[in-house]
Order: C-alpha cells, then structure tokens, then sequence
C-alpha cells in the first residue's frame, strides 16, 4: 500500500466537504505515512471472501 | 475501617451503607470534603454538584430506613467521565462545541449504576471528544495526577483516573478506544477495566469510533471493577451489538485462586524499550504471580504494529466521519490537537479503511492461535511512567501524532481485537510515580482477568496507596 501524498490528501479531504491548506495537507501525510507503512504487509493480501462481520465470527467461537 | 468514608472502597462503603453503619449523606459529605481539598489542585471535575448531592444521599437514607433498598449500590455517591448522557444534564464531551448540550435520554450503563441506586456527585473532565491519550484539554485545562500534579493523568479519562486516585469518587466511568482507560490507571495508580467489544452497552455514550469504543470502570480495587461491570454488562435493545451473552458472577471470580494458571509474558514489542523502572515493576509482577502459584510462559505474538496501523485506520476514519459536520461549521470551536487528529481521518481512503475492518477477523484469530493454552497475557500499559505536563503538550506540531503513537502504542492493538484488559497498579517509580500492568485476556472472558487481578491484590497494597495533597 502507498502513502498518500499531501497532494492526493488535499483532493479527498476536499471531496469530504473540508478544506485543507497546503501545509496541513502536508503535516498529515507525515502523521498517518507511518500507519500506511505498517499495513502495507497486509494490505491487498486478504482472501477475497472475507468481510468486516467475519470478526464477530471469530469473536463468538474463539470463547 | 478508615475514619473518612471516602476512603473506603466501592464494595467496603456499599456494604457500610447496606448496613446502616456509614449514611450515604456522611459518605457524601465525605467526597465532597476530599473533592473541596484536591479540585483546585487537579481540576478533575468538570461539574460538582454538592446540594443535589446531598439532597439525593438523604433521600438515600430515608428510603433505607424505611427498608426500601433500591440495589447493591444504594446510596453510593459516583461521578463520571462527562461523556455519559443523563437526561436533563449538561453533557460536555470535554469540548466547546458541546458545552451546553443537554441531554434528553440517559446512557445504558448509567441507567444500570442509578438503578442500582448511586447518587450523583458530579461529572468528571475528559479530553475534548476522548481523542487524546494524555489528559490535556484546551477548554477546560489539563487536568492533573494526585502522585505529582506536575504530571499528566493519561487520557482520555482523565477526570476518571485522576478523581479516584485522589479518593474524590468511589468510582468512575471511562472509556476506552484507544487506551482511555488504561492509560489513566496505569499514570495515576488505580484499577481500569477495558471490557470485550459488545460486553457493555455503548448506548447514549458519546462516540468516537463505533467498532472500537468500549465502556467500562476506573476504580481502586479489581472487586470494585468486578461489582460495576456485572451489574452494567448484558444486552441493551437500544444497543444491537451489546451482546447477549450470559453475565458471568465476576465477584465469585474475583475469590478464585490463580494457582496452576499460565499467564503468558510476549517475548516483543510490549518488552521493547522499555522504560527501566516500567521494566523492573514487570518482573517484580511476574515474581508476585508466580508466588501466587501461576505459571508464566513466554508468547510469541503475531507483529502487532499492524494492529497499531490497522487501528489508527479505523479510528481514524470513524472518528473523522462523526464529526464532518461540526469540521465543515465549526473548525475554529475544537482545540487544535483534536481539529489536527480529526484530519488524520480524511487522508484514509475507504478502501483501506475496509480493507483493515476486514482483516479484523483474521488478525484475532491469529493472536489467539498464538496464546493457545495460555489463560491470559500481561504486559506494560505504556513503555513509560507519567511524563509532565509541560513535556507532553504537544499541540498540533509537526510530530504530535508520533508521540501520540508512542504513549498508545501497547493499547491500541488490543482497542483492535476488541479484546478485554484489565490495568492494575503493580508498582512505583523512584519518583513516586504509579505503574501498572495489562492483563489481556479472551473475547468476553472479563471473569479470567478478574481473577487474576484480584489474586495479585490479595497479595499486593499497590492499590491501597493514597495520594496526599502537596
């Protein structure tokens, strides 16, 4: 997974409704680079059948 | 029994009401007493109400003595972290934005404590939005730890933390996202129970992420965790994922031995770069476990940075949904840390937010295939004591997130498996400064964590310890 860049960060949060200057849009590409860089061993990984409700799964037979 | 009734446990005023041996107007008087002392130094209160507080502990006494008993807790007085909506109150959420908001219904989990028949002291300070793990707050100040007021409590239940502490409330409610609740009873020395994903009802308790936020107490004892969770925890029609899941006795639990329990100590991550005063108190811990006729064997977890990652993604982005609105109008009413981490949200697109709600499932399979045949899993809360205030107030600087992540770093992939910890007291800095474990334990097995925590307090007086005012 890439980091998204403060350009990039701009436009989405401009889509959001909110706008952002330059320099925040840089400040956050520093704050959230490091969790993109932990998921990145996961992220396109995950087997195509499997859902955000799979935990609840987990969750009630692993007690 | 201590002369100044605020300095009695849950469980131990509880019972000296019941038995008419303590008025809950003296129990009362005598929080308010303490609260008069220590507010102006820890501004743990957001709002003391000592007239409907009395007026309430009297109507306590009379019912009680013409034999009407509303519940285990009659006549006990509390407060709680002022995120609990109860109806007819100003509601703060710590913020300006909410600053007059009164609420028009009463959260689940208070509604099951007043049931019980607590009596209202007030509300306790919390960060802005409980989106901050420090205890700072620009709107109503930092709020301050009764071991060296210098110091932070741990946020976001700061109020919670720094309140029981100082024995101004028998009781509090936190929460815990990302480590509020933990986070303020390892800095400040009391007991904090994150309790499993669905376990209480989240109902009426503002949000700041809907797949992570759990309810759950900040007290001095782990029975007195035990006492609140049984009577909070159950389903909630008005909350579709409380779960619905007998409610164990965890009272009984907390009596249990721990002998022939294996309790397993990661062999990564919660031991790395350690302070070393937080990494003598662990072994210290593990030494008093071991006596009490446990096990300890070494786990190895999966990596649990990609929890972390996982977790700020959904926090993140969940907390940014909530509160779009309130960015678009009103910007300039949130302090700027907050307004800064609430941007955060905006830069994670929805498939990677997906695409960590799904791996969810998975990523918890995974930690319990690797703590099979343990009965739980303890590690340091946080790899440091409290820092100061001065030294933590990092506002919305370049690298605020980073120190943020640091602090919250052995929280935040349990907030992901949606897993229940228990934060007990387990030691003191050469500063005089608190220092607490985790207990991890299973999805909804709270009883596990209960037992272990009480056994180490049998044999322990960590908690017992009382702050004295400087």
């Amino acid at each position: 997974m890439t980091k998204p860049t403060a350009r990039q960060i701009k436009a989405m949060a401009e889509a959001t409704g909110v706008p952002l200057t330059e320099d925040e849009a840089a400040r956050i590409a520093n704050s959230v680079g490091p969790a993109f860089e932990g998921f990145a061993p996961v992220a396109g990984t995950l087997p195509f059948d499997l859902e955000p409700a799979t935990f609840l799964l987990v969750q009630k037979v692993s007690r | 029994m201590s002369s100044e009734p605020a300095l009695m446990s849950l469980t131990a005023v509880a019972k000296a009401i019941a038995e008419k041996r303590v008025s809950s107007r003296e129990a009362t008087q005598s929080c308010l007493h303490r609260i008069a002392r220590w507010q102006p130094k820890l501004n743990a209160f957001m709002a003391i109400e000592a007239d409907e507080a009395l007026k309430a502990a009297d109507a306590a006494d009379a019912a009680l003595a013409e034999g009407r008993v509303k519940g285990v807790l009659h006549g006990v007085p509390l407060a709680h972290k002022d995120m609990y909506y109860d109806a007819g109150k100003v509601v703060t959420c710590g913020s300006k934005i909410r600053r007059d908001f009164v609420a028009t219904t009463t959260s689940t989990a208070l509604q099951r404590l007043k049931d019980a028949g607590t009596v209202r002291l007030g509300s306790l300070q919390m960060v802005e939005f409980a989106y901050g793990p420090t205890g700072h707050n620009p709107h109503y100040g930092a709020v301050r730890n009764p071991w060296n007021v210098d110091h932070i409590t741990g946020g976001s239940s700061s109020g919670s933390g720094s309140a029981v502490a100082a024995r101004l409330t028998f009781a509090a409610l936190g929460s815990d996202t990302g480590g509020s609740i933990r986070m303020p009873a390892h800095f400040c020395g009391v007991t904090g129970l994150k309790t499993t994903v669905g376990r209480i009802s989240r109902a009426g308790a503002m949000p700041l992420s809907w797949s992570l936020d759990t309810v759950g107490p900040l007290a001095r004892s782990v029975e007195d965790c035990a006492l609140l969770v049984g009577l909070m925890a159950g389903a909630d029609p008005e909350d579709p994922t409380a779960s619905a899941l007998p409610v164990p006795d965890y009272m009984a639990a907390a009596r249990q031995s721990i002998k022939g329990l294996r309790i397993g100590v990661p062999t990564a991550f919660y031991v790395d770069d350690l302070d070393p005063e937080v990494a003598r108190v662990l072994d210290e811990t593990l030494a008093v476990l071991t006596k009490e006729g446990a096990e300890i064997v070494k786990v190895d977890l999966p990596d649990q940075r990609q929890l972390t990652a996982a977790c700020q993604f959904v926090l993140a982005t969940e907390a940014a949904a909530f509160h779009r609105r309130w960015m678009i109008e009103r910007p300039q009413d949130y302090g700027a840390q907050v307004y800064m981490r609430l941007q955060n949200g905006l830069a994670i697109s929805a498939v990677s937010y997906l695409e960590a709600m799904r791996w969810r499932g998975p990523a918890l399979a995974a930690y319990l295939a690797a703590v099979e045949g343990t009965d739980a899993v303890i590690a340091p809360v946080a790899p440091m004591p409290a820092p100061t205030i001065a030294e933590s107030d990092v506002g919305n600087s370049h690298d605020a997130e980073a120190v943020i992540q640091r602090v919250t770093r052995f929280t935040r992939p349990i907030n992901y498996l949606g897993l229940p910890s228990l934060s007990i007291p387990t030691g003191f800095a050469n500063n005089g400064l608190p220092i607490g474990m985790q207990v991890i334990g299973r999805s909804f097995d709270e009883a596990m964590l209960v037992r272990i925590g009480a056994a180490f307090q049998r044999a322990t007086d960590f908690h017992n310890r009382v702050p004295e005012p400087a």
